[in-house]
Formats: C-alpha cells, structure tokens, sequence
C-alpha cells in the first residue's frame, strides 16, 4: 500500500507541477488511492464535509477579512507615523521602521501579504526618497511582511493546529519567538547594510518637540494598536476563542475604517469582502479534498509504514532534522504556505514524533519554513507583490531578499530546529 | 456576475462575522448566549467556503503552483499546457462531482435536521455538489477561451503572464490593498 500512496503523491506532484489547481491535484490523489489501491470512497465526501463545519476553521475568513479591512482602512500611516517618530531619525532607522510596523500588521492580521500590501505603498517611496535604492526597500518590506505568518495570529498555524490536532494557541505561540528574531535579524542586517547607502538623514528634533509629536502620533496610533490587545487579549485572557476574536476584530476594524482613519469605502468594503471569501473558499475546498487523502492515508496506516521505511535508511535525529528542513524548503518553493503544511505535516508529524520532536516545536519548523516560501522563487507570493507594489522588475528584487534571507531568515530557521525552547517558551509560559 | 459575486461573498463573510459577534456579547457580556445561533451560522458559513471557491474559479485563482509555467517562453506554449490542465482539472472535477452527488442525494433521502432548531442540514449540505458542478462549468468556460486562443479566434489568451511581474493566485486577491493604497499615496 506504500507503493500506492507514493504513486498518488507522485501524480499529485506531477499535476501541480502542469499547473493543475490544487484541489484536483488531490482530487487526483483520491482516484488513485480508490481506484488502484481499492481504497473506498463510500462516506469520504460525508466526514470530510462534517470536517468543514469545525468552527476554527472559520478564524481563517475572519482574520483575513479583518486585516483586509484594517489595511484599506489607512492604518498603516498612522502605525508608521507611530514607529517612525521613535527610530525613524537614526541611520537606517526607516527600515527597522519597515520590520516593526510588519511585526504589528502580523499581530493584527493572520496573512503574510497584508505587511507589504499595507505597508509597502507608503514605506518604500519614503525609503527610495531617502536615499535606499528601491529594489533594496522593496526586498525589505516584502521579507518584513512574512512575520504576517509568525506573529499571532497566523492562519499557517490555524490549518496546522487543525490538521495535526495541536492546540492553536500554542501554535500561535511556537512561531511568535522564531518571529521576534526574524523582526530582530531583520533589523540588524539592515543597520550593516544601509551604512553603504547615501542616506539622507532628518535633522534630530528638539526633545520638547520630539515629545509632543511623539503623544500626537501615539493617540493617532491607538484605534489600531488596540486591535492586536484586542485579538490577542480577549484569546489568551480566555475570554474568546481564535473565531470569535476574528469575528470582533472585523466587527471593530468597520467603524476604525469607515469613521477613524477614513480609508474604507462601501466600494472598498465590498471588494475586501469579495476577495477574502475568494482566497478562503480556494483555501478550505483544497483542504476538504486534501483531507479526504489525509484520512485514507491514515486508514491504510501510511503515515506510520513511511516512518520505518525512513527509519530502515537512517534514524539519525541531525541528518533527518537537516532533511526535513529541506524537504520544507523544497516544498516552500513550489506552493503556498497552507498548501505545504497540508501536504506535508500529516506525514512529517508521526516521524518528528518518532524523533522526539514535539507537535509545538515542529509547528514553528513548519511555519518558519513554509513561511520563507513566500519569498523563494518560483512560488514567492509576497515577493511577487512587492514587485508589483515597489514597481521594479522582479529579477532586481530577487538579490537583495536573498541576502536578508540568507543572513536574517536561515539562522533562524536552523535555531528553531536545534533549539527547543526558541519555540516552545511562549507556549509554556502561557500554560500549554 | 463580478458585481453578483461582490455582494454574494460581502453579504456572507459579513453575516458569518456578525453572527460569531453575537455569539460573543451574549455569551460574555449578557450571559445568556442565544441558542441555535451556532447551527444557523453554518449556513452561510458553508456557502461563504464554497461560493468563495466557485468565484476563484471563475476568475481562475484557485491555488496552484505554476512550476512550469514559469519556464515557457511563449503565451502559446503557456495557453497549451494551460488548455491541457484544465482537461485534466474537468476531468476530476467530473468525479469528485459524482461523488458530490451521491452524497447530495444521500442528504436529501435522510432529511436529517439540525439538534436545536431542526433546520434541515440540506440547505448547507447541498452547497458542495452545487458548487463543484459550477466550478466544473468555469473551468470548461475557462478552457472554451484558451482554445479559442489557440485556434485564433481570440487575440488574448486566458491567462497573461508578465515576465518582469510574475504573479501567483494569492497576489492576485491582494490587488485591490496594494491598488487601494498605490492610489492613495503613491503618487
């Protein structure tokens, strides 16, 4: 039956790689396993629906929705106002700018786009004006805009929490150490790398001055600075569970849009509103077929048939840990963040299992992984984006954000990996 | 129809959104949470999942990953190898339809009702045979117009693809933030 299961997975591949859209690719994983290794499909379409209607599932719509409201909104000028007042004066102080206000958009919304979507039409003109070449400026906020995925809340971490039956605030938590050293590497290596560019520097403000612009921005600031308390409080102070924290989070961004910062129209509404059910639906009908795979690999025990064939080549915990990681890498590459943690943690989890890796520790494996795929070509959604957004071509992109993922993103990625605790402090300070 | 979908999704996102809201100032601040309120959210809960993949469809954004696609040179080398996903896709789309159908017809046989307000489950449980048999539709209208393409009855092909900006399914659903702010601020 491995051999079957390999075959599905192997057609799977090959027709995403033809460009097939997902839910078809497991689509055709199910005739596979139904037709040549006899599994049934009888009630398949039954259980896998009744997964549908699980209400966690709906955090993703919710906080998609509401960090797209929240974006139009016009809340990204007064966060970077905000941020700005405080270190945007120092040199390379505007793209430490560019990592923080992304680590808060994070806090507010689930998705690694909404960083550079929001952000990025405002910073990098600045930057550019600033004397940062803009390919560089571009490459910056678009990485920056990932820790939309490690911050909490995170719908990687929702899906994952889902398919692995991990609890999802502890998920949120795994990534959210991993996140502050990106935000933190992120920083640095913008601090080394900007001494090289002519920066044109604002003269310092008067104490009294810097003062009072400073109480100005932050009571600017506040509407959006409360809406991570918001998420974040009402989650972890046990007063809401993660849907019904995206379901306040988009009942608050509506007047903080339409009154406060003025930026949502009914039109704008309407065509977030679109456009967030749109990716949702695309999400959740490839995770009901994908489930449905997932399930008649569980049945015919394949998950676990995988680990000791893997085992019968190697049990070195190093070796398997470095390939893993790669494998992720790989997978990052060629789709999309929940598309590689449905593909792969099912599978991979028995195995990190076996290695003594916990379900916590891997969701920030999976996550800091899945969520470098946002930025590594073919498949980099958020690099696409930021290409578009910062208007230079792509190629000229490309270098600079492999520098910052080379010296910002990998040494983290191969911490969460060796380090435990990177990932699992927040959970168990919190009590999971 | 984009303007039907705008209101459709906008209504249902909105709806699931107001529903969970209730949900919480009865439950927290009154005490008193309003029973049947989870089972009738998932009406439009369900709809918004599939009406929300049959608009992706229709604008051709499921989630797919392009590997290929980004090493052919040509729109009509890229309008082939789309032509031929989208057979295989119509294909599938036929079986999980079928399947989708049994369980359709299952569903209307046990006219099974929800435990508190005994609102039949038909009316959710009917969205996924419905809205496979649409996406079925778009996807054969979808390889209607890269045929014509191909056999040049049409100037453009389905899907362009611009070398400088490639693009993915995800950055296309972001294009109205990244439009919204570029036209507000910059210049």
């Amino acid at each position: 039956m491995v051999e079957i299961a390999i075959l599905a997975f192997a057609v799977l591949v090959i027709l995403l790689t033809i460009g097939v859209p997902l839910p078809y690719c497991f689509g055709a994983g199910l005739i596979v396993m139904t037709t040549v290794g006899e599994a049934s499909m009888r009630g398949m379409m039954l259980w896998g629906f009744s997964q549908l209607t699980n209400p966690v599932l709906l955090a993703i719509p919710l906080f998609v929705f509401a960090g797209t409201i929240m974006s139009i909104s016009g809340i990204a000028a007064s966060l970077l106002d905000f941020v700005n007042i405080f270190i945007g004066r120092i040199r390379g102080g505007l793209g430490v700018v560019a990592a923080i206000s992304c680590a808060i958009i994070g806090a507010i919304s689930g998705s690694g786009l909404t960083g550079i979507a929001a952000i990025g039409p405002l910073l990098i003109p600045e930057m550019e004006r600033k004397g940062y070449p803009r390919a560089y400026a571009t490459a910056l906020v678009a990485n920056s805009s990932i820790l939309g995925l490690l911050i909490p809340p995170s719908v990687t971490m929702i899906v994952y929490g889902w398919v692995t039956d991990t609890s999802i605030l502890a998920c949120f938590l795994a990534t959210l150490g991993p996140g502050l050293l990106i935000m933190t590497n992120f920083s640095i290596v913008n601090l080394v790398m900007s001494r090289k560019f002519p920066l044109i520097l604002d003269d310092p403000m008067p104490m009294k001055q810097l003062m009072s612009e400073a109480s100005k921005r932050t009571v600017s600031a506040v509407p959006a600075l409360l809406m991570p308390v918001i998420i974040l409080g009402g989650i972890y102070g046990g007063i809401m569970t993660p849907t019904e924290a995206a379901a306040v989070a988009v009942i608050y961004s509506l007047p903080v849009g339409f009154m406060i910062y003025k930026g949502l129209t009914f039109k704008t509404l309407l065509e977030s509103g679109k456009e967030s059910a749109t990716a949702v639906g695309a999400i959740l009908i490839m995770i009901l077929f994908s489930l449905m795979l997932s399930q008649i690999y569980v049945m015919e025990d394949i998950p676990q048939m995988l680990v000791d064939k893997i085992f019968e080549i190697t049990d070195d915990k190093v070796l398997l840990l470095i390939l893993v990681n790669l494998f992720l890498f790989a997978i990052g590459m060629v789709v999309n963040d929940i598309t590689a943690i449905i593909l792969t943690a099912p599978l991979l989890l028995p195995l990190m299992s076996a290695l003594g890796v916990s379900p916590i520790q891997f969701a920030a494996i999976m996550g800091v992984n899945t969520a470098m795929g946002g930025v590594t070509p073919p498949y980099a959604s958020i690099l696409y984006l930021g290409a578009r957004i910062g208007k230079v071509k792509f190629t000229e992109v490309v270098k600079p954000a492999m520098l910052l993922i080379l010296f910002g993103y990998i040494p983290v990625v191969i911490l969460v990996s060796v380090w435990p605790d990177l990932s699992e402090y927040f959970p168990r300070a919190f009590g999971y | 129809m984009e303007q039907m979908f705008r209101y459709i999704l906008t209504a249902l996102i909105s709806t699931v959104a107001a529903c969970q809201f209730i949900q919480v100032i009865t439950r927290y601040v009154f005490e008193t949470p309003i029973m049947g309120l989870e089972e009738t959210a998932l009406i439009p809960t369900i709809w918004l999942y599939i009406m929300g993949s049959v608009n992706a469809s229709r604008e051709d954004t499921q989630i797919r990953a392009n590997v290929l696609e980004i090493f052919l040179k040509t729109d009509h080398a890229r309008a082939i190898l789309q032509a031929i996903s989208e057979v295989i896709s119509i294909a599938i789309s036929i079986w999980l339809t079928w399947w989708a159908w049994l369980y359709f017809s299952y569903s209307i046989r046990v006219w099974k009702g929800t435990p508190t307000l005994y609102i039949p489950t038909f009316i959710y449980e009917s969205a996924l045979f419905i809205g496979l048999l649409m996406m079925t539709a778009f996807t054969i209208w979808h390889l209607i117009r890269n045929v014509q393409y191909l056999l040049g009855y049409r100037t453009k092909p389905d899907h362009e693809i611009d070398p400088d900006l490639p693009t993915t399914n995800e950055v296309e659903e972001f294009k109205i933030l990244a439009d919204t702010q570029k036209g507000d601020n910059n210049g």
